[in-house]
């Protein structure tokens, strides 16, 4: 899949969005969808599999999201299966958050936790990101039990590593 | 030696004639013709009948021609036609053997002279190549001598050659299984101690793994994003 098209695809998914009121939401939720449909292999290789008819799985992740993400959310979501775009639903929530905080003159930080954040940890931390690396930015807090501790934060193609994994490794590897 | 020639035949000749004049009477006039001869010479047409042959003075004739007749010829002067006969025979005997016998003995002795002078030519010849055939042999025998010696030489050369060589390639093949034992040897202390060090990493950081995961509870979790804030903002 071209990056053109996926581009393509995200700005057509923030036009939705912020045609519905609230882009910033729809931005979030499709990104959580995107991670967990990373997280999970089974509903991963559901999503992809062109044996079953698009409208079926369609249903299934509108049965899933029900409740959970706005209707606009689920509706692009739903969208992006009927025309074929499952494989690329992570690459499109990528730009769809990246272009989203560009539209806002921010960069997207992805961060690596164990635990999910607190407002005030999180606006501390943006500020010292800001001190770090001069940009403003917009978290998206992943969860992810293997940096057993600490944090990681990627903004674009920078990487801030502060995990408990990366300073086991770098003991297993001082060794 | 034509000369020579001449005068030993004229000396056989000369002999020839005396010895057949010593023997005249035995060879040509009997005694009786030499009788009646004698006796017709002394008394003329007087002749000899069986009467008058007893008479003495007869008798005393016969025995004087008898005597004479029976007398020996002189053993120096020939008879006149044995000179005569003899020179004969020695003149046809001397050309004959002047026109055949001579050439046929020159030309004999002259083959033979010449057949000895080739034999002895072809002797020399012979000994002449013998010794050639000789030096030759012996040259070979030198050569083969040398060459022999020569191959014995290269053998030789050969063969310490070839014991120098598998002497440096057995040193050369030791020292470089000496280096690749070391080498070995090195490697596998390197992979020991390598194995033993990830081992011991292994077991230091799998405990270090279980102290943090057994400490890391939510006040710890809240900790160690303070410490990372807080570093963040101070870079």
């Amino acid at each position: 899949m071209s990056e053109e098209k996926i581009k393509s695809y995200a700005q057509a998914i923030l036009s939705v969005a912020s045609s519905e009121g609230d882009g910033t939401r729809v931005e979030d939720e499709i990104y959580r969808f995107a991670q967990v449909l990373q997280s999970s292999e089974e509903l991963k290789a559901t999503i992809n599999d062109n044996s079953i008819p698009s409208a079926r799985r369609q249903q299934i992740v509108e049965d899933l999201l029900e409740g959970q993400a706005s209707q606009a959310s689920v509706a692009l979501i739903s969208m992006l299966i009927a025309a074929g775009m499952a494989s690329e639903i992570k690459a499109i929530a990528d730009q769809v958050v990246g272009l989203g905080a560009e539209s806002r003159d921010k960069a997207v930080a992805e961060v690596y936790s164990v635990v999910d954040l607190s407002e005030d940890q999180q606006a501390r931390l943006a500020a010292a990101l800001k001190t770090a690396t001069g940009k403003d930015v917009e978290m998206k807090v992943i969860i992810d039990e293997s940096v057993m501790g600490g944090l990681l934060v990627q903004i674009e193609d920078e990487v801030i590593d502060g995990t408990v994994r990366t300073r086991l490794k770098q003991l297993r590897e001082a060794f | 030696m034509k000369k020579r020639l001449i005068f030993a035949s004229a000396l056989t000749g000369m002999l020839l004639m005396f010895g057949l004049a010593g023997n005249a009477l035995a060879a040509g006039e009997s005694l009786g013709k030499c009788s009646v001869d004698e006796y017709a010479e002394r008394f003329g047409a007087a002749e000899l009948t069986p009467e008058n042959i007893a008479e003495e003075e007869n008798i005393n004739a016969i025995g004087e021609i008898f005597d004479s007749c029976i007398e020996a010829p002189s053993p120096i002067i020939p008879e006149i036609n044995e000179v005569i006969w003899g020179g004969g025979a020695f003149v046809v005997l001397l050309a004959l053997m002047l026109w055949k016998g001579f050439p046929a003995v020159q030309r004999i002795m002259n083959e033979r002279s010449e057949k000895i002078a080739s034999d002895l030519d072809e002797a020399d010849k012979a000994k002449t190549e013998a010794q050639a055939v000789k030096s030759e042999y012996e040259a070979e025998l030198a050569d083969a001598k040398s060459a022999a010696a020569a191959i014995l030489e290269e053998a030789r050369q050969q063969a310490e050659v070839l014991r120098s060589d598998l002497q440096q390639r057995a040193e050369s093949e030791i020292a470089e299984m000496k280096a690749q034992a070391a080498s070995d040897i090195d490697a596998a202390r390197e992979r020991a101690m390598g194995d033993l060090q990830g081992e011991v990493a292994e077991i230091v950081v799998g405990a270090a793994e279980r102290v943090v995961e057994a400490n890391l509870d939510a006040e710890a979790q809240a900790r160690l994003i303070e410490n990372y804030i807080n570093q963040v903002g101070s870079n």
